[in-house]
């Protein structure tokens, strides 16, 4: 019995203590794994800010941009020129998204935006593998994935690439959101359909400028996350890695979405390898799902959340 | 068609609009002018088609017949967003805010019309867009200080008390500077109190911001206080059109609102 709490309780610190230089590693690695859960968080924190929606597609969205870009470049395209198209391809399916799917369905229940949203996973899954093959793809970005060592503790190239990359983007998009007219706007959207019209706010635009934003969040989480694992259908599901960090951060807040990622990423390294262990390892998968129960027992509207007030 | 007409102008004009949903018509016909300047109440029992009329104007609704002029241009068919750019602004008659953000930020939303730059420079909150940011503080704090709000700046619209908010829409509309201001009910719900306030309050902005108002109010009280004009609907027809005094005794909206038995 004491054993046992010994080896929960301060066997893994002694562990972490001993070992310090160890530890910066694993901390080092569960935040840059944390900030890339992030950017994928993001791209679903744009498009529920700016329309109230959320955007089941929005996995599939990173698979589509990675498969096209590696696609491009297979076919000899160099790489800035792919991603450049990649881009444009982003934005033109946001004008079609808008076209096919939202504006038809202004004012309906989110559910049914929900459902359509849905709908507009599998088509994209479907018609990424029909243009692009479904064989997995090695995606070179030309940062090596080898790691350098600074006093002693080893950083990964690419990964720290991945993290500054994720600062940089989330540093703009919480200002952009919170200070500027346009981010009012997107704001104003998402609250009240009507009233957003009424004071002169063109939805169909504002759809546009948002959808394409997660497009182009979703091409960078699609390179960090392709260059890392390969390109392939399993990238779209990493979106499910990303419903824990919105519950944490909460659907509506960029920052939200920054610390959300950063404490799963680290929270489940970390339980990984100093309590991992214990229980014979695999505390990796579940970790940030049992995380995320106890946030929606405690704080439904997560760290960062706009609190739910609701009349009687 | 009218356009050419008597100078001068009005400011908005209705020229025989139509609107039917299927087998209903909720707007016959109609016709009526709004002079620069005024403030006209639009009255009426329930279903006459005030707010449908409110809807037309303010571009939600398209009419199925007629033309409506602003500023001696017909502008029929515009889409709400575009109203509002040519000078129009409203209220709801179910507050319709942004419940999520604060009062002031509603109220800047309001500006956002009157607002531009690059998006570029917007997401950098740099240089321009800055100064553009202060400019724009400074005149929603003198709309602030008008309408006596200047202690629930800073709460979430969501948990205002009910009059207040009718108040923080009225102040997110006149943040755009609107030539014309509609407003749905604007005292609906309220007590005796609050009502002399938005009373006060739609008339100093009539006087002082020089805005034309076209509103829509059951108190009949209120009405003949503070308008110039009166138009009276029923059944989508309009029944009346006049000074309050002349409306008020007028035998089609006297049977209008307590019933005749209709041939």
């Amino acid at each position: 019995m004491l054993e046992a709490l010994y080896a929960v309780f301060v066997g893994p610190f002694r562990d972490m203590i001993g070992a310090p230089s160890f530890l910066i590693e694993v901390v080092i690695g569960g935040l840059a794994a944390g900030l890339m859960y992030s950017l994928v968080a993001l791209g679903f924190v744009l498009i529920y800010k700016a329309s109230g929606v959320f955007n089941f597609a929005q996995g599939v969205m990173v698979l589509f941009a990675a498969l096209t870009l590696v696609g491009l470049m297979e076919r000899g395209v160099p790489m800035l020129v792919a991603l450049a198209l990649t881009m444009a391809v982003m934005v033109a399916l946001a004008f079609v998204i808008e076209r096919v799917v939202l504006r038809p369905l202004v004012n309906q229940e989110q559910i049914i935006l929900f459902m359509a949203t849905i709908g507009l996973n599998f088509f994209l899954e479907g018609f990424g593998e029909l243009v692009w093959g479904s064989n997995v793809k090695k995606l070179d970005v030309g940062i090596p994935d080898s790691s350098f060592t600074v006093a002693g503790v080893q950083v990964n190239r690419l990964e720290l690439t991945a993290a500054i990359t994720a600062a940089v983007l989330v540093a703009i998009m919480a200002v952009f959101f919170q200070r500027t007219r346009v981010g009012r706007a997107l704001r104003a959207v998402a609250d009240d359909h009507e009233a957003a019209l009424s004071i002169g706010i063109p939805l169909n635009t504002i759809w546009i400028t948002v959808w394409s934003a997660a497009g182009l969040v979703a091409i960078v989480a699609g390179i960090m996350w392709g260059a890392k694992s390969g390109v392939q259908f399993s990238l779209s599901l990493i979106a499910l890695k990303a419903l824990p960090v919105l519950i944490l951060g909460g659907f509506t807040s960029v920052p939200g979405a920054v610390a959300g990622g950063l404490i799963i990423g680290l929270g489940e390294k970390l339980a990984e390898v100093y309590w991992g262990p214990l229980v014979g390892g695999a505390i990796e998968n579940w970790f940030a799902y049992v995380l995320a129960l106890a946030f929606l027992l405690f704080r439904p509207q997560g760290l960062f959340g706009e609190r739910i007030i609701e009349r009687v | 068609m009218r356009s050419a007409e008597a100078p001068p102008t009005p400011l908005l004009q209705v020229d025989g609009v139509s609107v039917r949903f299927g087998a209903v018509h909720a707007l016959d016909s109609v016709s009526l002018e709004i002079p620069r300047g005024e403030v006209v109440a639009i009255i009426g029992p329930n279903g006459a088609g005030k707010t449908t009329l409110l809807n037309v104007i303010s571009g939600f609704y398209h009419p199925t017949g007629g033309h409506i002029f602003f500023e001696g241009r017909d502008r029929t068919h515009l889409r709400p967003y575009d109203v509002a750019a040519l000078g129009i602004a409203r209220t709801f008659q179910n507050v319709a805010l942004f419940k999520g953000m604060s009062v002031l930020d509603n109220i800047m939303t309001g500006r956002l019309l009157k607002m531009r730059g690059s998006f570029l420079l917007d997401a950098l909150y740099w240089g321009p867009a800055m100064k553009q940011e202060l400019e724009h503080r400074a005149f929603v704090e003198q709309i602030i200080d008008f309408l006596e709000i200047e202690a629930i700046r800073k709460t979430p619209a969501g948990r205002l008390p009910y009059g207040l908010q009718k108040r923080v829409e009225l102040a997110r509309a006149l943040a755009a500077e609107p030539k014309l201001l509609l407003l749905d009910e604007p005292m609906a719900g309220m007590n005796v109190e609050e009502k002399e306030d938005m009373c006060r309050f739609v008339l100093g902005v009539n006087d002082e911001f020089d805005t034309t108002i076209a509103l829509i109010e059951h108190d009949m009280s209120v009405v003949m206080d503070i308008s110039d004009r009166v138009i009276a609907l029923d059944y989508g027809r309009k029944i009346a059109d006049g000074r309050p005094d002349e409306v008020r005794a007028d035998q089609a909206v006297i049977d209008a609102y307590l019933g005749v038995a209709h041939a």
